[in-house]
């Protein structure tokens, strides 16, 4: 259930700062969950056990332990890190952030901010437009009757990683995602006939 | 708790999650908790989960706290097993009856197999997850040779919302059904209400439960 829910971890010292972000992001349309981390020790701890997607932080906490973020960063490279700017940050800091922003930059600047490091399809609405490629077509065909992903790449002579790239294309201009749902979009699109499909094994 | 309820209704919702009759009369919420035993902090966040926020904290005091988040939880899977789906399930039936096309049919079909799925995974958190966690307030258990953790539990979510979401995509996108606008409506209302509450269930679980279980097992 929660593949698609943001894990966000915010390490600020001021409980005002936490408080301000908590409701900020919870209000926003961003999916998430929100934890607040004392110290790195802290989030390394968290990431053993579960995944963060991002981790908005006062950069002045990172000054002298450097060491210990780069090593955060090496070992979960999913992580972004942003900093919360409450005064001039010296450069040795700041190069450890994606990007960063300040106490006195609105709502709207914030999220922008946040969602230009990539988390952004979190905030979009999926596509309205279900209209697929050819491609998207033949990869639907045979989803529907059931072919494996290495079925369907080795008979349109294609690599699995692009058949998956296909149908997760497929599924954000559909807005379906399971196999039975995509069965019924294709039949009520005419993409493929109620006759192709063997009812006993939909 | 009346001026609450006014304003959410969909908190009558969590209040029989909770045992709770309607019937509130002029208590307050505080007063309502009291009788009724439950943490005020926890019966707050979760109200709020109702209304759209998530928690700051865990609301966790107390090993009461953790039966009583079991209990409403075990609740609400009876309110899915005997009541949404049920209800859900007979919307389908009656639409796929009133109207010849296929893909409804098939949409049926869909459904029941899901419906089968989604009791399958609400007994496996009744028989196996919730026991846990009152065995790791009761006494602690020896983690390295218990088979089960909090961890594996997060890991046993399952795609119930999302195929919700399918069947709700498909009815208002791409079937084609002729009127029967009122058995289309109830059956729509009833997709998003189940959608809710499955949405807050999880919430629960992955804000209070599981860092609650992560915690205790650390100690």
């Amino acid at each position: 259930m929660s593949r698609h829910r943001l894990h966000i971890a915010i390490m600020v010292h001021s409980q005002i700062i936490y408080e301000g972000l908590h409701t900020v992001l919870s209000q926003s349309e961003i999916d998430c969950i929100i934890c607040k981390v004392d110290s790195l020790d802290d989030l390394a701890d968290i990431l053993h056990s579960k995944k963060v997607d991002l981790l908005i932080i006062n950069p002045l906490l990172l000054v002298n332990r450097e060491k210990e973020a780069r090593k955060i960063r090496k070992n979960h490279p999913g992580l972004s890190i942003v900093g919360i700017n409450l005064s001039i940050v010296d450069n040795h800091s700041l190069a450890l952030l994606d990007s960063s922003f300040t106490i006195f930059d609105t709502v709207e600047q914030v999220l922008s901010k946040l969602q230009r490091i990539g988390i952004d399809s979190e905030l979009k609405a999926p596509s309205n437009d279900d209209n697929l490629t050819d491609r998207e077509l033949d990869v639907l065909t045979q989803l529907v009757h059931g072919y494996s992903n290495k079925e369907i790449a080795d008979s349109l002579n294609i690599s699995i990683h692009t058949v998956v790239t296909h149908r997760k294309n497929i599924t954000s201009k559909t807005g379906i995602r399971s196999q039975s749902g995509l069965t019924i979009y294709a039949i009520s699109k005419r993409i493929i006939s109620i006759e192709d499909i063997d009812l006993q094994n939909h | 708790m009346f001026d609450l309820i006014e304003e959410n209704p969909l908190l009558l919702l969590m209040m029989q999650h909770f045992d709770i009759d309607f019937r509130v009369g002029d208590l307050t919420m505080s007063q309502l908790c009291k009788e009724k035993g439950i943490n005020e902090k926890l019966f707050t966040s979760i109200a709020n989960l109702y209304n759209g926020f998530k928690p700051k904290e865990n609301p966790i005091d107390s090993v009461d706290d953790v039966k009583q988040i079991v209990r409403f939880l075990k609740n609400s899977h009876d309110y899915y097993r005997n009541d949404k789906y049920p209800q859900i399930s007979a919307y389908i039936k009656q639409l796929q009856e009133n109207h010849p096309e296929k893909e409804l049919k098939l949409l049926e079909k869909f459904f029941n197999e899901y419906f089968a799925e989604v009791i399958d995974h609400l007994y496996y958190e009744d028989t196996v997850a919730f026991p846990y966690f009152i065995e790791l307030i009761s006494h602690k258990p020896n983690n390295k040779n218990n088979l089960y953790s909090a961890k594996e539990y997060s890991e046993h979510h399952t795609d119930i919302e999302l195929k919700i979401k399918d069947i709700k995509n498909l009815l208002l996108k791409y079937v084609i059904i002729n009127d029967d606008l009122n058995l289309r409506r109830k059956l729509l209302f009833s997709l998003f209400e189940l959608e809710y509450d499955l949405y807050i269930h999880s919430l629960i679980e992955e804000t209070i439960l599981i860092p609650f279980g992560y915690n205790m097992e650390r100690v």
